[in-house]
């Protein structure tokens, strides 16, 4: 769906409008709940914990709700019921021989495990993947196989782009609304190590006529047609990451920003410092630790030992350090280099996606609901303000505004880029201009934006990312035992895409 | 037939002809279809020869015949080679002779029938199955994953008698042959094929039409040839020369002298290309006969029918099937509970393994992909395959992710507190019939029961180190186990490739309690002067796998020493043991893990070359004053005996069903000889009256007097006794 269907069409409205008319929203069932320190099912607090932390298997205390309620609700609600990540590795690293099939299904079946979930219970595996291995063109359904999901159980791969992770969720809400299943395994997975190198159009078709020839002279006559620069390769992940509608690769974009926007090349190095220290300071804390599980990659020798933590923090990263570096994308007077840009990575983000019914029934205690998600679409070569554009319509949708927020997660493909959806958030004249707003969207609160580090310092695994940023706010507020929570990013191509959750009543 | 047969006949054989049957699917070809109404699968007994035999002069007379096609009655059921029954009973050279000439007789008659004939094989095809299609001209096999096809005949102490060591030889060659005879080995499809076994693979739905083209000249299907090779080596004498020289060193590396059949079978083979068949067949049946009525021949039929009987464990004792266990938790990944975990997934089970720290979890993962990788490399293994097997071992900190498990194995520190706090915190989590098994070594499994809600499903579940390697688990009984239980968890062991044994639940169960005063009898003989190889070559001579300091470096002092406590405390003075072990460990000495025990391990010690570690031999006590010297058999008799006596006692105690499942856990647990027949087939071959009298001299030797235990452990049980004064034996005649 695109950001230009009319708003009554729209799949997430306030959930209680349609069933209670009244002049205000309807009070969130949230608000009744104890406010109190989560304990997160799967990811404890300290290692120490996790030793003895064995999934809940409580019956909730709350008896169901009568079936009356449930009929009389417009569509069911999604939750996140349970969420696991694997340490996000630079590519060429860590994780350089697994395979997305594999570290996918690893990630897949920790959190089955952990949630006590099992296989058959699942109603489709749903994997977001940018550039699945090429052999392995449906990833969902080797990953699901591979984890030890049944047979019977359907899965399938989707992408969206740098949102395949996040759109393998908001397709599970979209199937939960219109009640074909309660309970998906959401995945979203990419090694960006194995993107492969191809062989240009000139020296395919050379193998062709060759594969053709029938005579030894045909063979001779295709084999001389043969000149060196058809060894020149292509390379998949440049290739993948250039729009080819616009022609541009990713970050020119960013550089377009940063002219709209006036962003200094001094802005753009201090946010992305700030990435560093902030995600050093959330690793040591901690905090990170919670929603990762440590993972030993394929091709580990003896004494090597499981990557514990997201490998591209740079510790005592200094904005001096920072600003040694050339501009990557345009020379000289560029500002985007590769200090102040998302990293090449790997990693995997599982999410169980439940209704708080079933999540019941299962024993699992939600890490947050999702209140509201969009999806919208923008100019190409501006696709950094994604955010922008499908976190109004989310906002709107979940009837609350930007000060309501207490997590906001904007992905960081490039410091330029989040800079500016700062700016646009912000604008009243941007609003009005591409929003159709009359005010601004509101500020972000800079202490909120990206708490804990984001892409710059975490990496970017681009199709596991949208799934890493739902879990990142889902356990964000349960740390500060906040309420409101967006998640959002930018998509290659010119599309944004955006979730509002909700801290779970319990 | 020879009458003399008579009493070899099983006593359900049908009326004569039942067994095979003649179909005629059409004008000129015949199906001779091997289909016993005694039997679920067909085995090449004597009911069924005389029914073969027949059936053969019956389309001998048939002068229309051109094509034949032999088959068993499904696609992947043909037949299970000789009747292993009758294979015991024969003690009379001149009958097995006599048995032997009489197959041979019976394939050379379906060798003689003009007709193309064609063998259309599947599912199990061992030994004389084997050899009745290598009487035809072309073999087809079904390409199943059940079919396997070979002459494992040595592994029973015999030899293929039945032509096999003739024909094979003149299909695949010498060298290919002696191979697949040698090592018994049973090949897969694509194997069979590729070594020249068979001659072509099919589906088992298209098998008995492929073999009918095939048979009548419709479909062509050469025959597997070797050409010019067949010149260079087979026929030429130099070439044989020489393999004869190093296939004989090979076996005897191997083998130590104490196996007969593969010494019988390697000039048999190399002569057979060159020797007209009738004349091969002879001393075929000369060498089968020499061989079947051997000890050692008798021994493994025995070790080898034990190991089947262990597979009924599996089974529920009313015949229903044991409950399945596909997914499993192991707690504690040290090098125990790494190894059944991996060995566990690699064998089709979702494992999932714990440990409270990360550091051994990643070394057990790394150890499990290692594992299964060389698996597959050498079997060759779709990759696929071996994803699978890595996929299944999933790994964490702490007990999250067990609650789906359906039985846990505990693998952590020997202590009782810690196993009942670790099984305790897992059955609030799991399924309240979820299994609960521990993997002590030395502790008992009623107390463990005792902190556990449900002690019915408790059970001990005890592997040996290297899990991989060794393929016998002691199963253990509580006081409260129910029978559900036991079985469902030997049906376990036994998927993951493990013989069961099923115990009592008394400090060391079975093996390690008999290998204790076996082991502390090598280290008080070390302790008294002898040097460390001189002890360990007795036994190696004897046909142990290794010496018992050699298996004392193996496990670790530390584990030994702990195990002779436990032990002592439950026996007593019989078990009271030397110093040495506590000497060593206070010593930093632990055994191989340390680099250093009654030997040194470095690498250059790994190649074959055994050096004694210089500062053990310090570590013995100044001299008593009590030299005796110590020959080889006085060594052996008394760590045998030893371990003899005290399974004399454990046997009269009921701790294991009877001496068959004694001899077997000897046999699979410490590698006792399986030529000799295990620990109690052994003693019987000496007679209770020369095991008493053995005994007793020790008892008297002054050395033993001397010990501070004196002659407690070499006091004969009671059985003992018993038997040797009604001059009888562990095993009833006949068993």
């Amino acid at each position: 769906m695109g950001g230009d269907e009319p708003p009554e069409r729209k799949p997430n409205e306030p959930k209680a409008a349609p069933a209670q008319p009244s002049p205000e929203p309807a009070p969130p069932i949230h608000q009744q709940a104890p406010v109190q320190q989560p304990v997160a099912p799967v990811a404890p607090v300290a290692p120490a914990a996790a030793q003895a932390a064995a999934p809940s298997l409580d019956p909730h205390p709350e008896p169901l709700p009568a079936p009356a309620i449930h009929a009389a609700r417009a569509r069911p609600r999604c939750v996140i019921a349970a969420g696991l990540r694997l340490p996000q590795a630079r590519a060429g690293g860590a994780f350089k021989r697994e395979d997305a099939g594999h570290l996918g299904a690893v990630v897949a079946r920790e959190l089955l495990a952990r949630a006590g979930v099992r296989g058959a219970q699942i109603d489709e595996v749903i994997v977001g993947c940018v550039g699945p291995p090429q052999d392995q063109a449906n990833v969902g359904r080797v990953l699901a196989l591979r984890a030890g999901v049944p047979q019977s159980v359907p899965a399938r791969t989707i992408g969206r782009n740098c949102a395949s992770g996040m759109d393998a969720v908001t397709s599970a809400c979209a199937l939960i609304e219109a009640g074909r299943g309660d309970l998906f395994l959401c995945v979203g997975v990419e090694v960006m190590s194995q993107y492969p190198l191809t062989y240009g159009p000139q020296m395919t078709a050379m193998f062709e006529r060759l594969s053709r020839a029938k005579s030894v002279l045909e063979k001779v006559g295709a084999l001389a047609s043969f000149r060196p620069q058809f060894l020149a390769p292509r390379v998949a992940l440049m290739e993948g990451l250039t729009d080819p509608v616009s022609g541009m690769i990713m970050g020119r974009t960013a550089e377009l920003l940063a002219r709209d926007f006036s962003i200094t090349r001094e802005a753009a190095d201090t946010f992305a410092c700030e990435s560093h220290r902030r995600a050093a300071r959330a690793r040591d804390s901690g905090r990170l630790g919670r929603e990762i599980v440590p993972h030993l990659p394929l091709g580990a020798k003896p004494g090597d030992s499981s990557l514990q933590h997201d490998d591209g923090i740079r510790d005592g990263q200094s904005v001096e350090g920072l600003a040694k570096l050339k501009p990557y994308f345009e020379k000289p007077d560029g500002i985007v280099t590769v200090g102040n840009s998302c990293g090449i990575t790997d990693g995997a983000t599982a999410l169980l996606i439940s209704t708080p019914e079933r999540a019941r029934e299962l024993g699992l205690a939600p890490l947050a609901e999702i209140r509201s998600w969009a999806w919208a679409g923008l100019d190409p070569s501006r696709m950094g303000l994604g955010p922008v554009f499908s976190s109004a319509i989310a906002l709107e949708q979940a009837g609350i505004a930007v000060g309501d927020l207490d997590a906001i997660e904007i992905n960081e493909a490039f410091a330029a880029q989040v800079l500016a959806c700062a700016q646009a958030f912000a604008s009243d004249a941007f609003a009005r201009e591409h929003l159709g707003r009359s005010s601004r969207l509101g500020e972000l609160d800079p202490s909120l934006l990206n708490k804990n580090g984001g892409a710059i310092a975490l990496g970017h695994p681009v199709g596991a990312s949208g799934a890493r940023l739902l879990l990142t706010v889902a356990h964000e507020l349960a740390v500060v035992d906040g309420e409101l929570g967006l998640a959002s990013l930018c998509i290659g191509g010119g599309q944004g895409g955006a979730v509002v959750l909700e801290r779970s009543a319990r | 037939m020879n009458p003399r047969f008579q009493s070899l006949m099983p006593a359900d054989a049908p009326a004569e002809g039942a067994c095979v049957r003649i179909e005629r699917p059409e004008p000129g070809m015949a199906r001779l279809v091997l289909d016993p109404p005694h039997r679920k699968l067909a085995v090449l007994d004597l009911a069924l020869m005389r029914d073969l035999e027949r059936a053969l002069d019956v389309l001998a007379t048939d002068d229309g015949l051109r094509a034949l096609v032999v088959c068993g009655r499904e696609p992947t059921s043909f037949a299970a080679g000789a009747d292993l029954e009758a294979l015991v009973r024969i003690e009379d050279q001149a009958l097995a002779r006599e048995l032997g000439r009489y197959g041979q007789s019976v394939f050379q008659k379906l060798a003689a029938l003009p007709a193309f004939k064609v063998a259309a094989v599947g599912g199990p095809v061992p030994g004389g199955a084997f050899e009745l299609a290598l009487a035809c001209d072309r073999i087809v096999l079904a390409d199943h994953p059940s079919s396997r096809i070979g002459l494992p005949e040595v592994l029973l102490g015999i030899l293929p008698g039945w032509g096999g060591s003739q024909r094979l030889p003149q299909r695949i060659g010498v060298p290919a042959a002696l191979e697949a005879i040698l090592a018994g080995r049973l090949y897969d499809p694509r194997r069979a094929l590729r070594t020249g076994l068979v001659d072509r693979l099919t589906w088992p739905e298209y098998l008995l039409r492929v073999a009918g083209e095939i048979a009548s000249g419709r479909m062509r299907c050469t025959r597997f040839e070797r050409g010019a090779w067949s010149w260079i080596v087979d026929r030429n004498p130099l070439a044989r020369a020489i393999i004869r020289r190093k296939v004989t060193a090979e076996v005897m590396k191997k083998t130590r002298g104490h196996y007969p059949a593969p010494l019988a079978v390697i000039p048999l083979v190399l002569a057979a290309p060159s020797t007209p068949i009738e004349q091969g067949l002879e001393r075929e049946a000369d060498a089968l006969a020499r061989l079947m009525v051997s000890v050692e021949c008798k021994n493994l039929v025995t070790i080898f029918r034990l190991s089947e009987d262990a597979k009924r464990l599996g089974k529920l004792p009313d015949g229903g099937s044991a409950r399945e266990l596909r997914q499993i938790g192991v707690v504690g990944a040290g090098v125990m509970g790494a190894g059944i975990a991996s060995v566990a997934a690699s064998k089709g089970v979702d494992v999932r393994l714990a440990d409270v720290e990360r550091g051994p979890l990643d070394k057990a993962l790394l150890a499990h992909r290692a594992a299964v990788e060389k698996d597959a490399r050498r079997r060759r293994a779709p990759r696929s395959e071996s994803n699978a097997a890595i996929d299944r071992l999933s790994v964490g900190t702490g007990l999250a992710g067990f609650n789906a498990c359906e039985l846990v194995i505990e693998a952590v520190a020997e202590r009782l507190e810690v196993k009942i706090k670790v099984l305790g915190e897992l059955a609030q989590g799991l399924a309240p019939d979820a299994v609960l098994a521990t993997n002590t070594s030395s502790l008992s499994v009623d107390a463990i029961a005792a902190g556990v809600s449900g002690p019915e499903r408790v059970v001990g579940m005890h592997f040996f180190n290297p899990v991989p390697q060794m393929p016998l688990v002691e199963i253990v009984r509580g006081a409260k186990t129910s029978p559900e239980v036991l079985h469902a968890v030997a049906r376990l062991a036994l998927k993951m490739g493990k013989t069961p044994v099923i115990t009592g639940d008394r400090p060391g169960f079975v093996v390690n309690r008999l290998l204790g005063p076996y082991l502390d009898e090598a280290a008080r003989l070390f302790e008294a002067g002898v040097a460390p190889e001189r002890i360990d070559q007795a036994a190696r001579d004897f046909g142990l796998p290794m010496g018992p300091l050699e298996l004392l470096d193996e496990v670790g002092f530390d584990i030994a020493a702990h195990a002779a406590a436990s032990l002592e405390q439950a026996f007593g003075r019989r078990m009271q043991c030397s110093e040495l072990l506590k000497r060593l460990v206070d010593a930093g000495l632990r055994g191989k893990k340390t680099g250093a025990g009654f030997y040194v391990h470095s690498a250059a010690a790994r190649d074959g070359v055994r050096v004694v570690n210089p500062d053990v031999a310090r570590m013995r006590p100044p001299a008593s004053g009590v030299v005796t010297d110590f020959g080889e058999q006085v060594m052996l008799d008394y760590m045998l005996m030893a371990m003899l006596n005290e399974a004399a006692f454990a046997l009269e105690e009921g701790l294991i069903a009877g001496p068959r499942e004694l001899d077997l856990a000897t046999v699979f647990g410490m590698g006792f000889p399986p030529f000799r027949g295990g620990l109690l087939r052994w003693a019987d071959s000496l007679g209770a009256r020369d095991v008493l009298g053995r005994l007793q001299r020790i008892a008297a030797a002054p050395d033993i007097l001397a010990r501070s235990n004196g002659s407690e452990r070499f006091k004969a049980a009671p059985l003992l006794r018993r038997l040797a004064e009604s001059n009888g034996k562990f095993h009833a005649a006949g068993a």
